[in-house]
């Protein structure tokens, strides 16, 4: 596992889905390693009063509703589509959920303005082809395929940024549930890729993205969506920053506490920021970020490999400021001006009152804006 | 069994454990060894768990019946009705407030759900921001109160009696607790993040009281039931967990459960010291209530039913029960303050956002009562004559059973016995899968969203159905409720937009009940809403449904409807903003419509209506009341009362209130200091004087005196309010409009001029727009000519250090048009002449300023100013180029201009010998008998001239170098012999002389 720099949810969670899997009794749809109910409870993590033997950590943090009505879905007969602001987790959920139905979450085609149709059906060896013509051998399935002849969940990530006639190539996928190839001769079903029980498709889709390539309805009505919002909860957002810090320290392999202060003033200078984002009139009012969550970590992580390895290897409110403003400011003028405004017009008065980080976070957020403006 | 003594407080209880043993017992030694397993000995837990069943001995073993209930709570209904129907008990004991209880009958006159409401506009004894108080107690009929409400006031020989706390009392005890004004009785609003929708907000701002209230009070514990129960919110927990189990339940197991419920609730986590100590004073007031009233009327406490929350069900207050303490709680008097009584619309969302219940809850609620009702077969009660609701039950239900025949009910029914065991121990009571009835609702929800714009098949209905059950598998139960098939409609139909007006969670909302809106029928309503209603009816329109509908008033052909315009207009005087709209018509002063067209949704603001009811019995009184608190109250300036009188004139037609007014208005003047108010003065009393102009024989005596006391009043100030910096040029521009205009009538009435003269003259304002201001007052007065304005305006454009301020000049001397109006073009001029003249610098940063301060302050003068301009400009393009501003007009001399009628004069005399038949006619006709001169006959005029001047003939000689004396005056003809030594000179002369 630690040859791997991220390895995917399946390898790293292996030992506890092989325990799952051992102590599920409920009944199981198609092929699939978990019962629903298990898979709740890989996604969510266990309580006490759920009676096992060992604690199951919560690996997503969101609406259990949501995480049900998903498992619903791949259950049922139709495709998922996770939607929602980037960085709100969709991806990281759709890789539980693949991991924990079979095992594989690694059938993945990324959506882009230059996936193809073979992308998602299939392509050949062209040297395979010259020497032995087209057979299936000769043949290079796309994940999708992979994921159709294996009965597993197959996923795609950012759907609506791939163009049109390629997603519709879904279509047909999800409602016939099997691939036709015609340049194979018809004698058997060689010429036809039929999906086995359990294979089904999560789609991601970015809801910051929508007009660029729009779903057709026919597509539309193939999935199911759900629709993942951008986690305001501060209380869940701090236990999903701390769950994903963690993480990247352990990956890392980095020694360094992250101040539960510390943590407070990150996920507040947040959540002011996105307040002030509701209240802008304009695009110019607000930063280009989305601010979600996956941000703060983004924040977080910087400063903390920031601190590690060139600071004195704690994290101060100071370095905290500068990966803030270095991670938020992307356009000159608008994105410094607003955070120039935060930090006085915010920040200032707050650490006058409550003093402690907040002074030092002032000082880092000015020093960083003096140094890029 | 009647003599147990279980009111000695918490401690005590634990004492008398041994008192029931035989009833519960086993179900105590249970809870003992659990405790001890759990705990490892006696503690806390134990103390909370036989606590818990010492709740429950107690309340079950009260000789007085106690009923515990829910709020909302099909089950508490439905055990309701069929205890009801089998105990038939005389007396009904109510949880609500006493004071409501005169309003309970007239909830057979309204649509459900309604809300009884008790109102206070004035207060006495509360702080002053508190007031309009107002408590709601809102009744549905999926409701264990509504059964006994109805079963008791439609059953012959039942007395109903609430006792629970006044209203009164409900604000009393929050004052004394030191709270604030409260919003609501409910935990925090779970809905809160959503923006209020209209039904929502039905009940206004009133203070909500529930039968019933049962819900955890410390989050963590519901936090924990909610997440066990793998349900998302209160409601649907309290569905599965309590509702589905105990509808099949025979009335011992429901009041176990309940009590242990409530006991529950109250030994973990009583809430807040301030809330607890409210119950508990609430608990000893309804005990001492329902003892005082045993004692009155020594009816028999078998005979009687006490209905009241699960929580106070089991309170451990001293004075619980018949036989608790007495003597130590007096209830506290009243304030005050009178308080008004009536039935206010209601509707499920208003109740759910009252009280903290999930969106759509309530609704629900009702569905599953219809529906249990149907499945039992309980037969409800329900007043007679309910409005709004189906009719099978009222033709179908037998007459309730008369009271001699009450063999079913044993006279003393042996307490039952431990039902709490069994019902602890039995695994939880699954719901049968009803597919048809899943699939009715599949079906209907994808209807429901393809008339939404959703694009949804029948294969979304069977998606929908399919996911129901799955998700309710994961939920670990069989059958799937309303919340897993709104989840799973969610699932399956909502895509990345919502095309309509609502999205699928709303639509399954509508679908599972929907909300309803109450509706108070016309009998319950206040006598200024009947009123309302009844003025209205010529106009043929349903007022009381909720939708707009559009009134059309052709007075011209129906003269009766001027009444019914009267009314509407001062509907929409008194009523919020949208339950009266004027489409077409206008009524102000001494002007009314003759057609009127309006939109009116009194139904959707019923509740205003009603509350207008607490005032006064006619819509006229209440403005009047209105009027007369706005004139004499303490913030009340010159304007607002002018306002009062202009509105008692314009809705009212009362000439007595408008002079009392009125006259009230010259107090405030006098002590009026500010000249804030002015303009507002000077507009409503021109309007008032046109008014009584135009349509009085005599205008009335105050309007008169105010004229003078105002004229003499703004004269003292003008001096003042010109130096005055807070005064705006506005405000004194209307001060002087006020004197300019009211001269004539102040002077008639014995003002003098002087006043305004040397007010004026003491006038020294420091600030450019009152300078000019001032220049316009004195050229209105006369003190200083056009000419001079002119040339100080042209002053201050040739002087570069003033310059900058000139724009500020200007908005004076447009601010001066109000008072002056007449000075129109010379506002012109100096506005052409900034344009022309001032530096760009000056000019364009003033220009926006310009145009704000047209529009906003002067908006009534800008017409005056454009219709001068437009004057003066030429009106076409290509004129402009040779136009001249009058004021560049070169001036020509006096002089200069009488030339021009001589030089005409001589051509008309040439005129006059060419047509002498016009001339002699008109002789005629002028009297002027003289003929014709001869002008032919050479007569030596230039000699005559001569001798008459002899210094000028001198001189002229003196100058032609003429020495000769002048000739002996004798028959020679002196100037002949000159003039014939000088020919060229004599042609010279006469030629000069001719001219002259």
């Amino acid at each position: 596992m630690s040859d791997l720099l991220r390895a995917p949810a399946e390898i790293k969670y292996a030992e506890e889905l092989d325990w799952l899997e051992s102590i599920d009794t409920n009944p199981k749809p198609f092929s699939w390693r978990l019962s629903p109910k298990m898979v709740r409870l890989f996604i969510l993590g266990s309580e006490p009063s759920d009676g096992l033997d060992r604690e199951i950590p919560r690996k997503w943090f969101g609406d259990r509703s949501f995480v049900e009505r998903a498992i619903v879905t791949l259950a049922s007969d139709r495709g998922l589509l996770l939607i929602g602001d980037p960085g709100t987790g969709k991806s990281w959920l759709a890789e539980l959920l693949a991991a924990a139905i079979c095992r594989n979450s690694t059938l993945v085609v990324q959506g882009t303005a230059g996936t193809t149709e073979d992308h998602i059906k299939y392509s050949w060896n062209v040297s395979m082809v010259i020497a032995k013509g087209q057979s299936r051998e000769s043949m290079i399935p796309s994940p999708i395929m992979t994921a159709m002849e294996t009965g597993a969940i197959g996923r795609f990530e950012e759907l609506t940024r791939a163009t049109s006639d390629v997603q519709d190539a879904l279509i047909s996928i999800l409602s016939e549930k099997y691939i036709s190839v015609p340049e194979l001769e018809s004698s058997g079903s060689d010429n036809i890729v039929f999906a086995k029980p359990g294979f089904s498709i999560i789609a991601t889709a970015n809801s910051r993205d929508r007009g660029v390539n729009d779903l057709s309805s026919a597509l539309k009505r193939r999935f199911n969506f759900v629709r993942i919002p951008v986690v305001t909860n501060k209380k869940s957002e701090a236990e999903i920053v701390r769950f994903r810090t963690e993480e990247l320290l352990r990956r890392h392999a980095i020694d360094l506490e992250v101040p539960p202060t510390l943590l407070d003033v990150l996920l507040q200078s947040f959540a002011d920021l996105r307040a002030s984002a509701a209240a802008a009139g304009s695009d110019d009012e607000k930063l280009e970020s989305a601010l979600s969550t996956a941000e703060q970590i983004g924040v977080l992580e910087d400063a903390v490999l920031h601190s590690n390895f060139f600071g004195e290897r704690t994290l101060t409110a100071r370095t905290l400021a500068s990966s803030l403003v270095g991670s938020l400011a992307r356009r000159e003028p608008e994105d410094l001006a607003i955070l120039n405004k935060y930090l006085h017009g915010v920040v200032e008065p707050r650490s006058k009152e409550e003093g402690g980080h907040w002074t030092e976070f002032l000082e880092g957020g000015r020093d960083a804006i003096a140094t890029l403006s | 069994m009647n003599g147990v003594n279980v009111v000695n407080g918490t401690h005590a209880m634990s004492k008398t454990t041994g008192t029931h043993d035989s009833t519960f017992s086993a179900l105590r030694e249970q809870l003992q060894r659990a405790a001890a397993a759990f705990a490892g000995g006696p503690d806390a837990l134990e103390e909370i768990l036989l606590g818990m069943v010492d709740d429950v001995d107690r309340a079950v073993h009260e000789p007085l019946e106690i009923f515990p209930v829910c709020h909302h709570s099909p089950a508490s209904a439905l055990a309701m009705a069929r205890r009801l129907r089998e105990k038939q008990p005389k007396v009904v004991y109510l949880e609500l407030c006493e004071d409501m209880a005169p309003l309970l009958t007239e909830l057979r006159n309204c649509r459900l759900p309604v809300a009884v409401q008790a109102f206070a506009g004035d207060v006495d004894g509360f702080p002053r921001e508190w007031a309009p108080l107002s408590v709601v107690a809102p009744v549905t009929e999926a409701s264990a109160e509504y059964q006994a409400i109805a079963y008791a006031l439609d059953t012959p020989g039942v007395e109903l009696v609430l006792v629970d706390r006044s209203a009164d009392h409900v604000f009393q005890w929050d004052l004394r607790d030191g709270r604030t004004a409260r919003k609501a009785d409910g935990a925090p609003d779970a809905s809160a993040d959503k923006a209020p929708e209209a039904e929502a907000a039905l009940h206004g701002e009133a203070v909500g009281v529930e039968i019933g209230d049962l819900r955890p009070r410390f989050a963590e514990l519901e936090k924990h039931l909610l997440r066990h129960g793998k349900v998302r919110h209160w409601s649907e927990w309290w569905h599965q967990y309590v509702e589905v189990p105990l509808g099949t339940g025979d009335h011992d197991t429901y009041r176990q459960v309940m009590f242990l419920i409530g006991s529950l609730f109250r030994r973990l986590a009583p809430g807040d010291v301030g809330r607890l100590r409210v119950d508990e004073d609430r608990e000893r007031y309804m005990w001492t209530r329902i003892r005082e009233h045993l004692t009155a009327t020594g009816t028999d406490p078998e005979d009687c039913l006490y209905v009241c929350g699960a929580f106070h069900a089991v309170s451990r207050v001293e004075e619980f029960g018949l036989h608790g303490t007495t003597g130590t709680f007096r209830i506290p008097p009243r304030t005050g303050t009178t308080w008004q009584y009536g039935l206010i619309p209601s509707s499920h969302a208003a109740i759910e956002a009252q009280f903290g219940l999930a969106p759509g809850s309530v609704s629900i609620a009702a569905t599953e009562w219809a529906k249990a009702l149907r499945r039992t077969g309980v037969q409800p009660y329900r007043l007679t004559g309910q409005a709004g609701a189906k009719k099978p039950s009222a033709k179908k239900s037998p007459a309730p059973k008369p009271r001699g025949g009450q063999a079913a009910v044993p006279a003393q029914e042996p307490p039952a016995g431990d039902r709490l065991s069994g019902f602890l121990r039995r695994p939880p009571v699954l719901d049968a899968l009803d597919e048809a009835e899943l699939l009715g609702w599949s079906v209907d929800i994808v209807r429901a969203a393809r008339r939404n714009g959703y694009l949804a098949s029948t294969a979304d209905a069977i998606a929908v159905f399919e996911t129901s059950i799955l998700l309710a598998g994961m939920r670990d139960r069989v059958k799937p409720t309303p919340y897993d098939f709104q989840d799973a409609a969610v699932t399956c139909i909502e895509k990345d937009t919502v095309p309509g007006r609502r999205d699928v969670r709303r639509l399954v909302e509508i679908m599972m009940g929907g909300d309803r809106v109450g509706q108070v029928g016309y009998e319950a309503l206040p006598p200024l809403a009947r009123d309302v209603y009844d003025r209205l009816a010529p106009l043929g329109l349903k007022l009381q449904q909720r939708t707009v509908q559009r009134a059309l008033l052709d007075m011209a052909s129906r003269p009766e409807l001027r009444a019914c315009s009267d009314v509407l207009w001062l509907l929409r005087r008194l009523m919020p903003h949208g339950a009266a709209r004027p489409i077409m018509g206008e009524r102000r002063l001494g002007e009314r419509s003759i057609q009127e067209s309006w939109d009116l949704a009194l139904g959707k603001h019923q509740r205003a209506l009603i509350e207008l009811g607490y005032e006064g019995v006619s819509l006229e009184q209440v403005l009047e009341q209105r009027l007369r608190r706005e004139a004499y109250g303490p913030q009340a300036t010159v304007a607002t009362v002018l306002a009062a009188v202009e509105d008692a004139l314009l809705y009212l037609d009362n000439h007595r209130l408008a002079d009392e007014l009125g006259t009230h208005a010259l107090k405030v003047l006098a002590t009026e200091r500010s000249v804030d108010g002015a303009p507002e003065v000077l507009r409503r009393i021109r309007g008032l004087l046109t008014y009584y102009r135009t349509n009085e024989p005599a205008l009335p005596s105050w309007i008169e005196s105010f004229s003078k006391t105002g004229y003499a009043h703004y004269c003292t100030l003008l001096p003042v309010a010109f130096r005055d910096e807070d005064a705006t040029v506005g405000q004194v521009a209307a001060m002087l409009g006020f004197l300019f205009s009211m001269e004539g009538l102040a002077l008639s009435l014995g003002c003098d001029r002087a006043q305004l003269e040397l007010a004026v003259a003491q006038s020294h304002p420091e600030d450019p727009s009152k300078t000019a201001l001032l220049w316009a007052a004195q050229v209105q007065l006369g003190t200083l000519s056009r000419a001079e304005l002119r040339s100080r305006c042209d002053a201050l454009l040739d002087n570069p250090l003033v310059v900058p301020a000139y724009p500020r000049y200007l908005s004076g001397f447009v601010h001066a048009l109000e008072p002056v109006p007449g000075l129109a073009d010379m506002v012109v001029e100096a506005v052409s002449n900034a344009f022309g003249r001032l530096p760009d610098a000056v000019l364009l940063p003033w220009l926006p300023l310009l145009i704000t301060t047209l529009r906003s302050s002067a908006a009534e003068l800008a017409p005056l100013l454009i219709r001068e301009a437009g004057r003066l400009f030429p009106g076409r393009l290509a004129d402009l180029d040779a136009w001249v501003p009058p004021w560049r007009m070169p001036r020509t001399p006096p002089a200069a201009r009488r030339t021009r009628p001589a030089e005409h004069g001589r051509r008309g005399v040439a005129l006059l010998p060419a047509h002498p038949a016009t001339c002699d006619a008109v002789a005629e006709l002028l009297g002027c008998p003289q003929g014709w001169t001869q002008a032919d006959i050479p007569s030596p005029s230039g000699a005559g001239l001569l001798a008459a001047h002899p210094a000028t003939c001198d001189a002229v000689a003196d100058l032609l170098g003429c020495d000769d004396p002048w000739a002996a005056s004798g028959s020679s003809p002196s100037g002949a012999a000159l003039t014939a030594r000088h020919p060229a000179t004599a042609k010279a002369l006469a030629a000069l002389l001719a001219r002259t």
